[in-house]
């Protein structure tokens, strides 16, 4: 339904042209939902912008293109674009809860929207809101409160709501449930999941939190400094993932499933400074496993097993990192390698 | 130094009065949120005990009582033997010295103006350091501890050249620059990126080793909870309802709130089974509590029974204490409507 190929982002900063998304292709089917995870800084948000054309007056797309059903998006005119967005791929974003209008009911808010991208009539548009409503398990008499008369929790399912009174082919979720408590958060997690397979919409699910994707998602995509590292079908990837950084990340990451003593190992180093390209693979300065091949020549993204890919030139040696990843002076290692890089420069 | 735990808090309330609205001018009656509603507890030398709960459990007030950024309605706090309570100004300034806090948001808490050095420097001279061979030497020696070496390179640059670690960094230098007693961290690492933010939390696991620090922990985050802390206490509402050893807590959760917190957390795992404990996530009304157990309205488990619930704390495992009237094997399907 979706696909996106060889999509290229730029910034033009005062400094430079920065490339915050390089050569980034993948596929979304109908009813199918994909989590894309990483750092700060590495793209993810970029891409779901992109997709609904939302990209900051500075940004561009600079390569690519956005297939929805057979048509490039990236061509559109800004009046075709504003009939798709909400209507056919509806944006969660990170912050939306705040972005409700403190003067006007949640129900008004959500009627408006419905009003005004559909022709249906004022009387259809209010049992469409309390039949939303009913989907993210907000009572009807909510329609009628006010942002401030909501709790976050609340707020948020409003959004969600908002987002699928439309009923969208795709929902862009971005961070929808990093600023919620724990309990909160998986009630949410809870419900999209439901909707979803109730409702068949395909979900991008843009996150920096690696467990929500294994807990919602069927793929994951794992974006490193603008590019894929890694691309996989969840189970398998949370089984056995193949790319040097998602080993990095396996070990950094506390689990209350962690037996008790196990030692947690972060990645050193931060990540590439995007104004200067070069080439090579893009986690190169913090993998354990880089050599001079890594350092001059940007690693493909492989097959490495049916619906599993990896961007890395050492995949066939992945039993050998996945071993050594695990012990903490790998990445020791790593850390006094950088020190002494930038050492000379002070 | 005296013998027993290093921090006492006993029977520690806060309530913060709720401005009356028009509707009840004539309502004679004050309301309040309790907060904080007479909690107990202790905490050892050398011990890291985390502090769990949702938004507005009052995780938050009790860490910044204990280091004094909000006065308690009452309760006693007895720190290392002395009792923190009608004191002078140079207690409360003593106090400060012994008591340090570490806060969620490394990009608000520095002030944009300061560089690293005058950052950390700033409290030595507050508690009276006055010779600057010796502020530029605990400046270094801090920054070294908290990992930001060399230290020269750090010294002269402001907070927006930093990295988001780095600025934790900086946040736990100038924590630990008076070499405290007990370190205070609400929320750490939840602004940091996952790659960095297991550094930061070693780093809190070494400075307990290092420099004896006794710390408490504020955080929504079980795993991060589970990975540092010895000792976990839930809180619920004002109160704290659950209390031990964090591995057995989240292992065998005894509150039904524990049980449910503990079930809500996303596992990187898709071969994780889960305990699925439904429960419903309508914020419970901070203003008016039910009688008893204020997890009632919400619990999965509620009896007739838990309107008498008086929160005490009932040892149902080895140090692990609950609030909930009814162990573990007791509990029921919710018979209450």
């Amino acid at each position: 339904m979706l696909e996106v190929q060889n999509l290229s982002i730029e910034y033009t900063t005062e400094d430079g042209v920065l490339k915050a998304v390089d050569d980034v292709s993948f596929n979304l089917d109908r009813g199918e939902s994909l989590g894309i995870v990483g750092e700060s800084g590495c793209g993810k948000t970029t891409v779901a912008k992109a997709l609904l054309r939302l990209l900051p007056e500075n940004g561009a797309i600079s390569g690519g293109s956005v297939l929805f059903h057979g048509e490039d998006l990236v061509n559109k005119s800004p009046d075709e674009m504003r009939r798709i967005r909400h209507r056919k791929i509806a944006l969660v974003s990170q912050s939306a809860m705040n972005s409700l209008n403190p003067v006007y009911s949640v129900g008004h808010q959500i009627r408006e929207g419905i009003l005004a991208h559909s022709d249906i009539g004022r009387q259809a548009a209010n049992a469409r809101c309390v039949e939303v409503f009913g989907m993210v398990g907000l009572e009807e008499k909510r329609l009628s409160s006010y942002p401030h008369q909501l709790s976050g929790g609340m707020k948020q399912r409003a959004i969600i709501a908002m987002a699928l009174s439309l009923e969208p082919d795709i929902i862009v979720a971005d961070e929808p449930t990093t600023a919620l408590d724990v309990v909160v958060q998986g009630r949410i997690l809870q419900r999209i999941r439901a909707i979803q397979k109730q409702i068949s919409t395909s979900m991008i699910f843009i996150t920096h939190d690696i467990s929500v994707v294994s807990e919602i998602c069927e793929t994951i995509i794992v974006m490193y400094g603008g590019k894929i590292m890694e691309q996989a079908d969840s189970a398998s990837f949370f089984r056995a993932p193949y790319h040097p950084y998602s080993l990095g990340l396996q070990n950094a990451f506390p689990s209350i499933t962690d037996t008790a003593g196990e030692e947690l190992v972060s990645i050193p180093g931060t990540p590439p400074n995007l104004m200067q390209q070069q080439p090579g693979c893009r986690f190169r300065e913090r993998c354990p496993f880089a050599t001079d091949q890594c350092r001059s020549q940007t690693p493909p993204l492989v097959k490495v097993k049916s619906n599993h890919h990896a961007a890395c030139w050492y995949t066939d040696q992945v039993d050998d990192f996945r071993t050594r990843a695990r012990d903490r002076d790998t990445w020791e290692a790593v850390r006094t390698r950088i020190e002494q890089q930038e050492a000379p420069q002070q | 130094m005296s013998e027993g735990p290093l921090i006492r808090v006993e029977k520690l309330t806060k309530y913060y009065p709720v401005r009356r609205r028009l509707r009840r001018l004539f309502d004679r009656e004050q309301h309040y949120v309790r907060a904080v509603d007479d909690i107990s507890l202790e905490i050892e030398r050398g011990e890291i005990l985390g502090l769990a709960g949702e938004s507005g459990s009052g995780k938050t007030t009790t860490g910044e009582i204990i280091v004094r950024l909000q006065e308690a309605t009452s309760g006693v706090i007895v720190l290392d033997g002395h009792p923190l309570e009608a004191d002078t100004r140079a207690d409360r300034k003593r106090f400060r010295r012994e008591v340090q806090m570490i806060f969620q948001d490394p990009y608000e808490t520095l002030n944009p103006r300061f560089n690293v050095f005058e950052t950390i420097a700033e409290p030595l001279r507050i508690h009276g350091v006055r010779h600057k061979s010796e502020i530029a030497r605990r400046v270094t020696e801090c920054l070294e501890i908290a990992e930001l070496k060399p230290a020269a390179s750090y010294l002269h640059r402001f907070p927006h050249e930093l990295s988001g670690g780095q600025r934790q960094r900086v946040a736990i230098a100038r924590g630990i620059v008076l070499e405290p007693k007990v370190l205070i961290a609400d929320e750490p690492v939840s602004m940091l990126d996952v790659s960095i933010r297991a550094d930061i939390l070693n780093l809190l696991k070494r400075l307990r080793r290092r420099m004896g620090l006794t710390m408490i922990y504020v955080s929504h985050d079980l795993a991060t909870i589970k990975y540092l802390c010895d000792r976990i206490a839930v809180m619920y509402l004002g109160k704290i309802v659950e209390i031990g050893p964090a591995d057995e807590v989240i292992a065998h959760p005894q509150h039904p709130y524990t049980r449910v917190l503990v079930s809500s957390v996303p596992v990187a795992d898709p071969d994780y089974v889960r305990e699925e404990v439904s429960v419903d996530d309508a914020p419970p009304d901070q203003i008016n509590l039910p009688e008893g157990c204020r997890f009632t309205p919400r619990c999965p488990f509620a009896q007739s029974d838990c309107s008498g619930c008086d929160h005490r704390l009932l040892e149902r495992r080895p140090k692990q204490f609950s609030a909930c009237i009814y162990a573990e094997s007791e509990l029921k399907p919710r018979s209450i409507p």
